[in-house]
């Protein structure tokens, strides 16, 4: 008997195990497929790049060389440009398969289906917003037999063959840990990671902002601080310039609600106000959270050129490094394409996107920053029936709608858990926002060509041609492009698609949808495009400012006042004072933590703090802060102790400066100002602006509310850091830089890394709780009888965590080093030394036919 | 238990955890306690299975698999030590095919 119980008991207890281990318990994983020796995650941690390797792709028309170089970059040796398409899909896949299938279904919105129903909210936006609609329509209005038909599908066969080579045991880590299998890839798929781009640069609806600012401080004042139109200006055009040009009037006070903003806001925000004006991905975040985010979704990129006239080699130079989310693995994957007599292109990818973003050829190299212009706009629309609409008013006349299409979303296991309606107007879809029903126009959905923008440019033979094949097809997201090449010319074109509203107006506003005579009225010419070619000045540069100056251009042209005009002022600065430019300057110089913010803003902090121990105040964490913060030379050094403190009193200053801008009752501020804005109010010592309402008997100014977030910070750094004169306050040790993994999975994610730079300078590379932007690339190229290339990005080109291939790259990157980028015309230019790894990819046999 | 039966049983396991996916362990269990009746089922399938998934790791290491460091970048996502992490996966097939076998032994002796 005892043996039956015993025996019984041993077999729960296997059965049990396995039960468990094979289905997951709770939150546990099932941990019999994570960490089989066979076929778990330990089989990742094995070789990922064997030196020989051999590969088929179907449809293959001949057999293609790749040769890895010591730095893991895929030279592709092919004889046509349709084949070097199918082997990039091959060696991105095989590098990123993982990181392909979550960015394209960001942008189709069925993330759900891979993550489960936590990703919800974002593929609701994503779906409100239009974007894999639009996706469909592009493919459907694509010729069958067009070029860029059979760029897509050349890409999607090279993945998928990849795809189909492997077995269970060597998916990658996330697709183990999702217990999932990765989708064959389609062509469209790449165009809905063109609209998650656009997503990503090319969306910030800011007219909530305004109606509730104006509903809050009155008209003149809320279009005062949230005027788009920075009050420093150091644009790309008109060029040249021999300095920035400063308007820093008066700011209006704070005054009463405008009585028509807070009706209108009444009605947008009834019942919780969710809807197409709000971000609802980031709704979750708190007050702080979600202004973090904004400003780090605004840290933006660098890009700058110099003419021959002005470099110490008579050769000219360009530099560009991006910023954008830091995530591991990183946004790009580097690849060279050799195509002989054909094409001869080098750079970063996006994995899904079939071809090179930024990069380089034989003549010339190009990169981009982002224009952050004002390309989406909203119109009020009055339906025949609120609550199921089927038709809208439009000069009088009820229309149908040209859409109405009912969004499902699926779960991991593909059952539909969630629906929606989305209505299309002619202007784009139309959502629900509070009472209101507002539709939408955005240039991104109007999108599709970049592609073929991108597939001349790159057989072009000159920088401004590339520009110009570049204008021919790219509409969104607009960038700014610049590029220089061989024969030593520079230039820059902010290269999109523009709207221009009616009467003059500004894309700030909601627009009455009832009349056409609201729509877009048409759009800037490329001759209206902000531009330069070969300035005078001997040097272009952009860092997400205003590219045009609204005195020289008034044209709406609407950018996002989180890109603040720091970068810019800086590259402008160090180029104007260096006549005699090389690439190693251009590359210190993307890591240079000097910072126009601090030079500005830090004397104002001391000179209040000064003046209040001046007029007797007594506290010490003031006298303490006032002498960290002079002694500090303001450059973001990692070993710098001035800096956190600095950021810390800032961040308080915001709070309390803009105490107006909470609503009554509210604890979320309606958006924060650009903070040029304060070069504006520090000038006035006595604004409205500068007192707490929340201090009815005392009116505070500028020097009182300086020195009490001096003390503030002061206080808050010693609680969080402990007393700065045991551990001091470092920079690299407070706010370090960290690349997160694409799932935000810990254990994947990069170290806490110390590196040089901040908000407001150069490298604005930091680490935030919720957000996560930085330096994704940096190139400086010197254009000599070829261009010569020296780049790195943080992570390294394999996705997968094991690999050694996964983060080799961010030691150097955090200490702004780049590597020498190989160009090597055939597979024999690379010396042995130098290669990593070959694969030879084939055409499959043909199968043998038998009677 | 004689050593010859030991090995026998651990040859078996490795193959069984190299080429049976996730059922390995359980298949080796199975074949284990049906193999000892007379006793010893439990501490065989529970040691091979424990030393097969060591050796199986010890291999992908002498290929150049970082173990450990992998060991510790999957338990930061479970908040797990690379140590922690280790210990399960070499318990899990051994709880797994011990059990089994110990089981089957038990309950065949018993009939």
């Amino acid at each position: 008997m005892s043996k039956l119980v015993s025996g019984l008991a041993l077999l729960a207890l296997g059965a049990a195990t396995t039960w468990a281990g094979t289905q997951g318990v709770g939150s546990v994983p099932p941990l019999n497929a994570l960490l089989s020796p066979s076929v778990g995650l330990w089989i990742n941690a094995q070789d990922d790049l064997p030196a020989l390797a051999k590969g088929q792709i179907p449809g293959l028309a001949d057999s293609v060389h790749i040769t890895y170089d010591s730095r893991s970059v895929p030279h592709i040796f092919a004889a046509s440009d349709l084949d070097a398409i199918r082997a990039l899909g091959y060696v991105v896949a095989r590098d990123r398969l993982f990181q392909l299938e979550v960015q394209s279904r960001a942008g189709e919105g069925t993330l759900t289906e891979l993550v489960g129903d936590v990703a919800l909210p974002a593929d609701q936006e994503t779906r409100h917003l239009g974007m894999p609609r639009a996706a469909e329509m592009r493919m459907r209005t694509m010729e069958p037999t067009g070029k860029l038909t059979q760029v897509l599908q050349a890409y999607a066969d090279g993945i998928n063959a990849y795809r189909t080579s492997l077995s269970t045991a060597q998916l990658p880590v996330e697709y183990k840990l999702l217990q999932k299998t990765p989708r064959e890839w389609k062509p469209i798929h790449s165009m809905h990671l063109l609209n998650r781009m656009g997503y990503t640069l090319a969306h910030a609806p800011v007219e909530l902002d305004l109606v509730e600012a104006r509903a809050t401080i009155g008209d003149s004042a809320a279009r005062a601080i949230f005027d788009s139109d920075s009050p420093v200006q150091e644009p790309i055009q008109p060029a040249p310039r021999n300095a920035p040009r400063e308007a820093l009037t008066t700011m209006p006070a704070p005054g009463a609600p405008d009585t028509s903003a807070v009706r209108l806001l009444a009605s947008l925000t009834s019942g919780g106000g969710t809807g197409p004006l709000r971000w609802s991905r980031d709704s979750a975040g708190t007050r702080e959270e979600r202004t973090a985010i904004q400003q780090e979704r605004a840290f933006a990129s660098n890009n700058w050129a110099v003419s021959p006239s002005r470099s110490a080699t008579g050769k000219a130079l360009l530099a560009g490094d991006p910023h954008l989310e830091l995530t591991l693995p990183s946004i790009w994957y580097e690849v060279h394409l050799v195509v002989p007599g054909v094409m001869d292109v080098g750079g970063v990818t996006i994995p899904g996107l079939p071809g090179v973003t930024i990069g380089y050829t034989r003549a010339f190299a190009w990169s981009f920053t982002n224009t952050g212009a004002d390309v989406m706009d909203f119109w009020r629309e009055t339906v025949d029936n609120a609550a199921r609409p089927t038709r809208y008013e439009l000069d009088g006349q009820p229309q149908p709608f040209v859409d109405t299409r009912v969004e499902q979303y699926k779960d991991k296991a593909g059952k539909v858990f969630a629906t929606d309606t989305v209505f299309y107007t002619h202007r784009g879809p139309m959502r629900r926002q509070g009472r209101e029903w507002l539709s939408m126009r955005w240039t991104v959905l109007e999108a599709g060509n970049e592609l073929l923008g991108f597939y001349g440019g790159i057989h072009a033979t000159s920088a401004t041609a590339f520009l110009d094949s570049m204008a021919l097809y790219y509409a969104a997201p607009a960038q700014n492009m610049i590029v220089g090449d061989t024969s030593g010319t520079i230039a820059i074109r902010s290269t999109g698609t523009y709207p221009i509203r009616a009467d003059s107006g500004r894309g700030t506003e909601i627009r009455e949808g009832r009349f056409r005579k609201n729509d877009w009225i048409g759009f800037r010419t490329v001759a209206q495009y902000p531009q330069s070619a070969r300035p005078t000045q001997g040097f272009l540069a952009s860092a997400n400012q205003e590219p045009i100056d609204p005195e020289y251009d008034r044209l709406y042209f609407g950018v996002d006042g989180h890109y603040e005009i720091w970068r810019a002022l800086q590259i402008n600065r160090l180029l104007r004072a260096d006549s005699s430019m090389t690439a190693d300057k251009m590359r210190q110089f993307q890591t240079n933590p000097g910072s126009v913010r601090a030079d500005r803003l830090v004397p104002a902090f001391v000179a209040a703090g000064n003046a209040r121990l001046a007029q007797g105040e007594t506290s010490a964490s003031l006298k303490a802060a006032v002498a960290m913060l002079a002694g500090w030379d303001r450059r973001y050094v990692k070993e710098n102790t001035g800096a956190r403190i600095f950021e810390t009193a800032l961040g308080h200053v915001t709070m309390q400066l803009y105490d107006e801008l909470l609503p009554a009752g509210k604890d979320t501020r309606v958006a924060t100002p650009s903070e040029s804005r304060l070069l504006q109010l520090i000038t006035d010592s006595a604004n409205g602006w500068w007192d707490d309402r929340r201090t009815p008997n005392v009116r505070e100014d500028r020097d009182r509310l300086l020195a009490s977030a001096l003390a503030w910070a002061y206080d808050t750094l010693v609680t969080q850091f402990g007393d700065p004169a045991m551990t001091p306050w470092t920079w690299g040790r407070t706010t370090p830089a960290r690349p997160a993994h694409l799932l935000k999975l810990d254990g994947f994610s990069a170290p806490a890394t110390p590196i040089d730079g901040g908000r407001g300078t150069l490298n604005p590379s930091v680490a935030a709780k919720r957000a996560n932007f930085g330096s994704s690339w940096r190139m400086v190229v010197e254009f000599a009888s070829q261009p010569i290339i020296h780049a790195t990005y943080p992570g390294g080109q394999s996705g997968n965590p094991a690999s050694p291939r996964y983060l080799d790259r961010l030691p150097l990157w955090a200490v702004g080093t780049l590597d020498s980028v190989r160009t090597p015309h055939t597979p024999a230019e690379l010396a042995p030394a130098d290669v990593r790894a070959t694969l030879s990819l084939t055409k499959p046999a043909m199968p043998s036919t038998t009677k | 238990m004689k050593p010859s039966l030991f090995v026998t049983a651990l040859v078996l396991q490795v193959a069984a955890l190299a080429f049976g996916g996730i059922w390995g362990a359980v298949g080796a269990g199975v074949l284990i306690g049906l193999a000892m009746r007379s006793g010893g089922a439990f501490r065989t399938g529970f040691l091979t299975a424990l030393l097969a998934t060591a050796l199986l790791l010890g291999v992908a290491a002498v290929r150049g698999a970082p173990i450990m460091h992998f060991a510790g970048m999957i338990g930061g996502n479970f908040k797990l030590s690379a140590g922690a992490l280790l210990a399960v996966t070499l318990l899990l097939p051994a709880l797994q095919s011990g059990g089994i076998a110990g089981g089957i032994g038990r309950l065949t002796r018993a009939r």
